[in-house]
This record gives structure tokens, C-alpha cells and sequence, in this order.
């Protein structure tokens, strides 16, 4: 299959270029069309922002015409390297920041002009770093998400909690009480937490003073097995007790917001915009609306919060596009503070600290913004997007949420693939 | 033809139209086998050559955007005999294969001899629901089984704890690589059972009645009468079903690949898997041309033995 499929892949790209010097000397007359990569989530939690940046460019740029094709986090990675080996690459893409990278360092993106991007000053610094490589910028940050623990209050109050819990042993605790309260119901979860929820489970291992991996002496190293590491990892086999959510399974499939929307989860860690997913009409359930809030996650440490993975995108211009210009025009208009508002009010955190203020203000965003003042981050090696693409992390959690290997093996032999991986990239 | 031939006097102009159509005769084959040796040629040929040349090449990310790799001769195929998880995919894979064509080619043919038993609304009523199961494009059938076997919405679960088998709510099939691979087993099987059945059935209505009437007279018990009898008859169309069997079982891709959510952990790389996942996760093109050509020369040695059969078929004709 696999011949048949790079085959495919590579006739693909022959036909495509074929196609693309066709179309190059015959159709540049008619409209140029700019293709736009977004992920899904803008799709579900912010199509009032593309919407707007769309007729905001149009007004700009009448005889262009947009189009805007949704990717899914998985496979946007394999359709974007199969396009540049094609050359048929879209004019804007939107990266996750721990992908940068890896495309930095191959050279995969245009260059940017910092002073022209709306906000440019004040951008996050979170994102701006993920945009930089060698001194040069090649992305303009999109939006920042950090995570905190969703609840159902209601279930809450009738479990006998009174306050949200203020260290992760009273979080445990709480979460014993909702399942003796509820737990009969072979499908609930106090805290639902699917398998391979890498995002939750590396939180933990960072609040416990552990480490992915660490550089020493310009070699990688991955620490999971580090003595921290391991204390925390034994918590999260703990904290995965209280859920039954599949343990081969992820956060996204199926959503864990519209799984929290079917009524049997006590709480999860998402990322603001679930919150509002959730209570989707069409998805989700909007009578949970008067019982749903949300908190920061707290840490082991007694009145500190756990800290939260810095997720976030950016907007970049791969170096195959022939419309530079517009795609910096249609990602000045997609960032704009207008269009940012939008992002924000989905649950987000904007890519501009000026709109931070937006966030505090407003209680169902709030919990998010504290959440985001302590946050990790992956290690910064332009092989890192490999560990993710290898599925170490999710195979380590996997093996510990089964029991099919033991906390120390399992985190073992992902730290020596991580070893392997940051350092030579396979 | 043979008299004129001994008078020894062929008029010149039939002559000449005699060689022109012997001549005709013997290239119209080649000709009307250029299309497709051409396109063959192009989509196949072509992509293979590129294949095995990037197996030879350092070709990462920054080569592909550059669409130009770097040579380096056997280095991939060293690193990739060097590595402790090749070889545990290829093990897993032949494994996967053995079972997988065992299964099939057994199953296949007792319900081709089922139906030769069955009375005819029987036979038509099994064949259409084989026929319906080999019409049933590859996603679609997946996206069936992993509503089926769902976590927590799966029929399959439900069904087995009403029947008392045990409590299967919330049951993770996957949470275990060899209930997983059972499940595998299962889709593949039950995939590839109908076109085996089929074609195992169109052989059967071939073997002479009388033959199998002449055995039994003298005495030979029905398992006999399979083994001597029918058995050497079918054997041609056995090889050839076993052989295409390896052939598809061997490359199985997309059947794991969409139940896993195209993020299948490394206890569920099959040899195909692995080599999409070096090319497009890893952004090692060379290495996973590397794996891909050693996966061509794997089934190229299954392809022998069909088309040893194939040849040897054509001579008995």
C-alpha cells in the first residue's frame, strides 16, 4: 500500500505540476484565488472571525476570491508536505507553534515583515518566539489557548463539594466524591480523560518539576524517567481512575466537550473555546448553560495552579505561493483587533496583550486567562514535531492508562525514543 | 495448405499476402499491448524508479521543498536492518499475513463447498450477501466495524454483555494489540472471504460429476473424495487465490489506519504503516523508501510463485 500510496502521491505531484505551469501561463488573467489552510476549530468555534477577515480582504481586494479549506490537526502535517512536493501548497497556513520549527528550519516559509501586521507590538511572546528562527520571522501569531478544568457544578454541589478544589489532592478527592455520587452509572467520569490526552498528562509531569526532555551540553535528553517524572506519571495513572474514558482514545475523537454535553462527566480539562462548544445547539447541549464554570487546574503544591500547555497557532506564508503580498494582506486582515475580539470571544486567548483585559473581564474566560500565567512548553528542537508525529507521548500514556506496561518501562522507552528522535530527527 | 505447399508453386501475390498477414498475426499482440505497457509505464514504472532512487538519498523536509535529495548510497537500508522496531513490524506483519490468508483461504472454500450442498434459494441468498460485502468500498466497511466495536456506543460490546458473555460495557478492543489485531483480522477476513468463495465455487462447478461419483463408488469418504479429488483439481485456482491473498493481506493499510484514527500507536505498525509513517510523520522520505522497497521485493517474491502458476496454467491450454 505504501508504494501504491507514495506512487499515488508522487503522480499526484507530477500532474500537479503539470497543472500549476499550465494554469501559470494561461489563467492569470482571471481572478487569482488564495487558498487558505485553517484548522477545524476556527470552522466550529470562530467562523464570525474568518467571516469578517474575508469581507474585510474582499473589500480590499474585490477580484481575489478566498478560499478557505478546514484541516484537521492529524493529517494537515502529510497534506502539506505532499503539497510543497508538489509545489501545489496553499498561500497561508495555520501551524500549530510546536510545529514552527521544524518548517522553519527547512526553510519552508516566506519571511515576514514584523511592522506590518496589526498588534505587531504586542503580540504575545509566547507566540512571537514560535514565529522566530535564526533572528527572522516567519509567522504572525494567530491566537493562544490555555486549559482549565470544565465543570458541572450542579454535580458538584449534590457530591457535597463545596469550593473548587485548591490543590490536586483535594481535586482527587473531589473527584472520589462524584464518582461515589454518580459512579453507579457504568458511563460516567468524574474527570473524563481519554488515553492519549498528552496535553493533560504532560501538565502534570511539568507541575511535579518534571521535564520532556532537556538539553546538556547541546544534546537532548528525554527526562520522563526522570525520578520527578515518574512521581507525577504514577498521578496520572491515579487521576485516569476517576474516568472512563477510553484509555486508547483521544480528547478530540470524539470531542470531549460534546461527550461532557451528553451529561455523564463531573468535569475535563479543556481549552476555552469547549466551553462554548459544548453548549453548541446543534452539537452540544445549551440547557447545560446554567450549570457549567470553570477553574484553573490546581497544582500539587497547595494554592498554586498546575501549569498549562501554552498551545497556539500561527499564520504563516509557505515559500511556494506566487501571491505573497496577498496572503500577508488576508492574514493583516484575519488578526485584526476586530477580528482577534472574535477569537477571543470563542474562548481563546488573543494574539495581542492589549485584548488580554477582553479576556479577565469576562467570566467564562477568565478561568483561562489565570490558567495561562503558568505554562510549559515543548522542547524546542526543529525535530520535536517528530515526537509528536511518532506518537511517543500518546504510546507512553496509552501503555500506562492499559496497564500493559509499568509506569517506569512505559516512561522509559519514550524517553530514549525522545532521546533519539530530538537528536537526529528519526 | 500442406498440397500447395508440396507443389511448390505459390502464386507470388498470395504469397506475399500470406506473410503479410502472418507478420500482421504476429505483432498485433505487441500493439494492442502498447497502451497499456505504456501506461503502465507511466504510473508505474516511472513512480518506482523515483521510489527506489529516494531510497538511496537523504531526502528530509528540506530536500522535498527543495525537490532535490542527496545520495548516500545503502546508508537508509543499513539504518533501517539496524533498527529494533523494523523488525518487529516485519515479524508482526507476516504474522498479520499468515493468519489473515489462513483464515481466508479456509473459510473461502467451505462455504464455496456450502454452496454447492444448498438448495438453490439458499445459494442465491448467500451469494448476494457476498457479493454485497466485496461491493462494500474498503472506508466505508471500516467506518461500519468501528461503530460496531465502539467504545461505548458499539453494538458489538452490547450484544456480547446481553448474551452473558461477560461484561463488555465500555470495553476498549483496542486497549490490548491482540484483541486489536483480532479485530483486524476479523474486518480483513470477513473483506476478503466473498472473492475467495466465489471463485473457489466457479472451480467446483468445474470439477466432473462422475469423477467425484467414480471415487465415492469405490469407496472413498467424503474427506477423501476432497483431498484426492477435488483438491488437485482446484489446486491452480488455490495457488492463485493464496497468492493474491499475500499479496493484499500484506500491504494492509487503510482498514488500521481509519479505525486508529490515523494515529495508530507503534504496537499497531504493520510494514505499510511504518513506511507511511517514516515518509509522512517523520518527513524521512529516503528511509521510508527504503522500507517500501524492501516491501516490494517481499511481495515480488509472493508474486512469483502466481505467476509460476499463471504460466504454467497458460501451457496447459
Amino acid at each position: 500500500m505504501k508504494v501504491r500510496y507514495l506512487a499515488a502521491a508522487l503522480l499526484v505531484a507530477m500532474l500537479a505540476v503539470a497543472a500549476s505551469t499550465a494554469s501559470g501561463g494561461t489563467s492569470r488573467k482571471h481572478a487569482t484565488k488564495l487558498v487558505i489552510w485553517l484548522q477545524n476549530d476556527a470552522q466550529n468555534g470562530w467562523p464570525e472571525a474568518v467571516a469578517l477577515a474575508n469581507r474585510n480582504f474582499k473589500a480590499q481586494h474585490p477580484d481575489v476570491d478566498v478560499d478557505v479549506q478546514y484541516q484537521t490537526w492529524g493529517t494537515h502535517l502529510t497534506k502539506f508536505d505532499a503539497a510543497l512536493a508538489g509545489g501545489d501548497a496553499p498561500d497561508v497556513i495555520e501551524m500549530g507553534n510546536t510545529e514552527m520549527t521544524k518548517y522553519m528550519a527547512a526553510g519552508a516559509f516566506k519571511t515576514l515583515t514584523q511592522g506590518a501586521f496589526p498588534n505587531n507590538k504586542t503580540w504575545l511572546q509566547g507566540l512571537k518566539g514560535s514565529c522566530q528562527f535564526n533572528g527572522k520571522l516567519y509567522g504572525v501569531p494567530y491566537y493562544a489557548g490555555a486549559r482549565a478544568v470544565i465543570y458541572r457544578t450542579d454535580q458538584y454541589k449534590a457530591a457535597g463539594i463545596k469550593s473548587t478544589p485548591k490543590s490536586l489532592a483535594q481535586f482527587m478527592a473531589d473527584g472520589r466524591k462524584l464518582m461515589k455520587k454518580y459512579g453507579k452509572d457504568s458511563g460516567y467520569s468524574a474527570v473524563y480523560f481519554p488515553g492519549k490526552y498528552w496535553y493533560f498528562g504532560m501538565s502534570v509531569v511539568y507541575d511535579y518539576g518534571g521535564q520532556i526532555a532537556v538539553r546538556k551540553g547541546g544534546k537532548w535528553k528525554g527526562a520522563l524517567n526522570s525520578p520527578r517524572a515518574l512521581v507525577a506519571l504514577n498521578q496520572v495513572k491515579a487521576l485516569m481512575k476517576l474516568s472512563r474514558a477510553s484509555k486508547t482514545g483521544d480528547e478530540a475523537n470524539p470531542q470531549q466537550a460534546l461527550v461532557f454535553a451528553k451529561g455523564k462527566v463531573g468535569s475535563f480539562v479543556g481549552n476555552g473555546w469547549e466551553w462554548p462548544y459544548a453548549l453548541d445547539e446543534k452539537l452540544g447541549n445549551p440547557a447545560l448553560s446554567s450549570s457549567m464554570n470553570a477553574y484553573p487546574m490546581p497544582s500539587h503544591s497547595k494554592g498554586k495552579f498546575m501549569s498549562t500547555f501554552l498551545g497556539g497557532s500561527d499564520l504563516a506564508v509557505p515559500v511556494t505561493t506566487k501571491n505573497q503580498g496577498l496572503a500577508a494582506d488576508w492574514i493583516k486582515a484575519f488578526t485584526s483587533t476586530a477580528s482577534e475580539s472574535e477569537i477571543a470571544k470563542a474562548g481563546n486567548i488573543a494574539n495581542t496583550t492589549k485584548l488580554l483585559a477582553f479576556n479577565a473581564s469576562n467570566p467564562k474566560l477568565a478561568p483561562f486567562a489565570k490558567a495561562a500565567k503558568f505554562s510549559w512548553f515543548v522542547p524546542t528542537s526543529p525535530n520535536w514535531a517528530n515526537v509528536e508525529n511518532a506518537n511517543v507521548l500518546q504510546t507512553m500514556l496509552v501503555k500506562i492508562a492499559t496497564g500493559r506496561a509499568s509506569v517506569k518501562a512505559a516512561a522509559t522507552s519514550a524517553s530514549n525514543q525522545i532521546t533519539r528522535i530530538l537528536n537526529t530527527g528519526a | 495448405m500442406a498440397s500447395v505447399a508440396e507443389s511448390g508453386v505459390i502464386p507470388a501475390s498470395r504469397r506475399r499476402r500470406f506473410s503479410r498477414r502472418r507478420f500482421g498475426q504476429a505483432t498485433a499482440p505487441y500493439v494492442l499491448l502498447a497502451p497499456a505497457a505504456a501506461v503502465i509505464g507511466v504510473v508505474l514504472a516511472y513512480p518506482l524508479y523515483l521510489l527506489v532512487k529516494m531510497s538511496f538519498e537523504k531526502y528530509g523536509l528540506f530536500e522535498l521543498i527543495r525537490h532535490k535529495g542527496r545520495w548516500v548510497g545503502t546508508d537508509n537500508y543499513a539504518s533501517i536492518f539496524q533498527d529494533a522496531e523494523f523488525w518487529r513490524v516485519v515479524v508482526r506483519t507476516f504474522l498479520f499475513t499468515v493468519v489473515c490468508v489462513s483464515l481466508t483461504m479456509i473459510l473461502g472454500t467451505a462455504i464455496a463447498m456450502l454452496l454447492l450442498q444448498v438448495s438453490r434459494w439458499v445459494r442465491i441468498a448467500l451469494t448476494t450477501g457476498l457479493v454485497l460485502v466485496w461491493a462494500v468500498p474498503v472506508i466505508v466497511a471500516v467506518n461500519i466495524w468501528r461503530w460496531m466495536i465502539d467504545y461505548q456506543f458499539g453494538v458489538a460490546n452490547w450484544a456480547l454483555t446481553k448474551l452473558h458473555f461477560g461484561n463488555f460495557e465500555r470495553h476498549d478492543w483496542f486497549a490490548n494489540p491482540w484483541s486489536g489485531f483480532g479485530v483486524f483480522t476479523l474486518l480483513i477476513v470477513w473483506g476478503a472471504i466473498p472473492f475467495v468463495a466465489i471463485t473457489v465455487y466457479a472451480g467446483l462447478a468445474q470439477v466432473p460429476h462422475e469423477l467425484l461419483e467414480a471415487a465415492a463408488i469405490d469407496g472413498a469418504k467424503p474427506w477423501a473424495v476432497f483431498r484426492e479429488v477435488t483438491l488437485p483439481l482446484l489446486k491452480p485456482i488455490l495457488v492463485i487465490l493464496t497468492s493474491l491473498s499475500i499479496i493484499w493481506d500484506f500491504q494492509v493499510f487503510q482498514q488500521i489506519w481509519v479505525m486508529l484514527d490515523s494515529r495508530p500507536t507503534s504496537d499497531y505498525y504493520t510494514m505499510a504503516i511504518y513506511a507511511f509513517h517514516q515518509s509522512f510523520q517523520i518527513s524521512e522520505y529516503g528511509l521510508g523508501a527504503a522500507i517500501a522497497v524492501v516491501m516490494v521485493m517481499f511481495m515480488f517474491l509472493a508474486t512469483l510463485v502466481y505467476l509460476r502458476q499463471m504460466l504454467r496454467t497458460g501451457e496447459v491450454h
